[in-house]
């Protein structure tokens, strides 16, 4: 298309010059402005894409601007491709990946989101150093938070990669995310630091209970699906939840230790 | 080879955690949710944690293909030090239920485990017995 | 309507194949691969390969997949031989750990072309500029 090159056309000699400029140049700053501010329609107009779903237009054109930061710094003129063609994925990229991170965060706690970034960010560079996978140790010295945080917020991190599902569903079928789909008793049971805690409560369970529990807990089931697997019914799986929940909370908390 | 036996493990400490369902497909996510549990609690690095987890799951595949019908399928983890031992086990029909180890799964749970085992009951059950230490051994 | 709360659970996957403007056909995929979900991939990688011209650019992203077994693994293999045979290679966005670390591991990696994300895929018949 030959109007997306002359109303870009402009841009390209400084594409080039911003690829080679050294990082402490002062002029860098400025250039990548001019870079980004040039190219700001094609991340509208990929935003406008996504805008049917249900999400402010504005967030989506800041995270889209986001994605052509990334582009922008990442684009390199000199291995043959356009800037469009390596733009407009890496754009859609980062506006999916903020869909798949607003499902995850209606089912997780804002304090293991955060979690969850600082593990990735400091696995990549413990990785570097150490010339393999660091342990959960390595990695709560180096973030200076206890080892539980950093085990719950690997944990956290599987979930959050299976939780893109939200995202393809609700825009294949319009129909409700699966974070809207969770039912209130489990909410409640997701506030409580489970599974550590759980480790002891196990034990003293029957084995249907705690079947039920290891269901809910580490396989992520819902409670009607709980239902079918065990072959009693719904009420009867909330109803086992939610006693070994209190039985729960009174090991936990000391202020509702009563029985 | 080390026993099953979490007693007279130097180092020791060796805790158990036993899992039981039914031996079908649909419950192998749980039981790999607690080996990965497990392996993290244990420090194990995160590509070791990553290799238990498929390691158990390709263990617990195998087996629930030859599982009788309606039969449980036993899993224990046990925990000494920096080695996760595991061992999962079906019931099986008959002695000719067997578990092909020539096959691709097989290949990868050797690669992924440090040691893997398969034991057999006369027909009556089948077994996998594996384990993985914390630290890679140079082979 | 199908139950979209299956895919809360661990061991569900969702297939999507969608061209990029570069182009290239991507298969999404997102969830977990074991031997219940291995078929779905399949099916989606036969179609993926089967829709296209054969020498048109084709990809999957799987930075969305929380587990890969030996099952999902021979499925990505198979795709890949059968994109060699057409003459064309099967490039991989791997994403996280849960895909990376089982294909190093059998040295299946080097069977596919690997990406970070979709930015780095060929361009294909973009026309756009020279």
């Amino acid at each position: 298309m030959s109007a997306a090159d002359s109303e870009y056309g402009h841009l390209t000699p400084l594409l080039s010059e911003y690829s080679g400029i050294a990082a402490e140049d002062p002029r860098r700053e400025r250039l990548r402005d001019q870079l980004v501010t040039g190219f700001l329609p094609i991340a509208q107009h990929i935003a406008r894409r996504f805008a049917h779903r249900g999400e402010p237009l504005d967030d989506l054109v800041q995270v889209a601007t986001v994605g052509l930061i990334n582009a922008v710094d990442r684009f390199s003129p000199d291995k043959g491709s356009d800037f469009f063609s390596f733009a407009v994925p890496t754009i859609s990229g980062e506006v999916r990946r903020h869909f798949r991170d607003q499902g995850w965060s209606m089912r997780v706690p804002r304090r293991l989101k955060d979690m969850h970034v600082s593990i990735n960010s400091a696995v990549s560079e413990l990785s570097q150093q150490l010339g393999r996978a660091p342990k959960p140790t390595e990695i709560a010295e180096r973030l200076d938070v206890p080892v539980a945080d950093v085990l719950e917020g690997l944990e956290a991190s599987e979930a959050y990669r299976s939780s893109s599902l939200d995202e393809m569903l609700s825009s294949e079928q319009g129909s409700a995310t699966v974070g809207e789909l969770v039912g209130e008793a489990d909410a409640e049971l997701d506030r409580v630091d489970y599974r550590q805690a759980l480790r002891p409560v196990l034990a003293e369970l029957a084995e249907r209970e705690r079947t039920i529990v290891m269901l809910r807990f580490f396989g992520n089931m819902t409670q009607t699906q709980i239902a079918e697997q065990v072959g009693i019914s719904q009420m009867h799986v909330s109803r086992l939840l939610t006693q070994t929940l209190g039985r729960l909370r009174s090991r936990l908390d000391p202020d509702t230790r009563t029985g | 080879m080390s026993a099953v036996e979490p007693t007279g493990t130097p180092g020791g400490g060796g805790s158990v955690v036993e899992v039981r369902t039914s031996a079908t497909a649909a419950l192998i996510p749980t039981i790999r949710a607690v080996a990965s549990d497990l392996a993290a609690r244990a420090d194990f690095d995160l590509d070791a944690i990553s290799d238990l987890r498929m390691a158990v799951d390709e263990a617990c595949a195998t087996l629930v293909d030859v599982a009788s019908p309606g039969s449980a399928l036993q899993c224990s983890f046990t925990v000494h030090g920096n080695v996760i031992e595991v061992e999962a086990r079906v019931d099986t029909a008959g002695p000719e239920s067997t578990v092909s180890t020539d096959t691709f799964g097989w290949r990868v749970l050797q690669t992924l485990a440090d040691e893997v085992e398969l034991r057999t009951d006369g027909g009556r059950s089948v077994g996998i017995l594996l384990n993985k230490r914390a630290d890679p051994t140079p082979r | 309507m199908s139950a979209p709360q299956d895919s809360t659970r661990p061991g569900t996957l969702v297939t999507r194949l969608e061209h990029q403007s570069s182009g290239a056909a991507v298969v999404w995929v997102s969830g977990e691969i074991d031997t219940l979900t291995a078929p779905a991939l399949d099916e989606a990688l036969t179609a993926l390969l089967a829709a296209d011209p054969s020498d048109g650019v084709v990809g999957v992203e799987l930075s969305g997949v929380g587990f890969l077994a030996s099952s999902g693994l021979a499925v990505l293999i198979r795709a890949a031989h059968q994109a060699r045979a057409q003459g064309r290679d099967l490039h991989l966005v791997a994403g996280g750990r849960a895909v990376a670390r089982p294909l190093q591991v059998t040295g299946s990696d080097r069977l596919f072309t690997l990406h970070d994300d979709l930015s780095t895929l060929p361009g294909g018949a973009s026309s756009q500029v020279d």
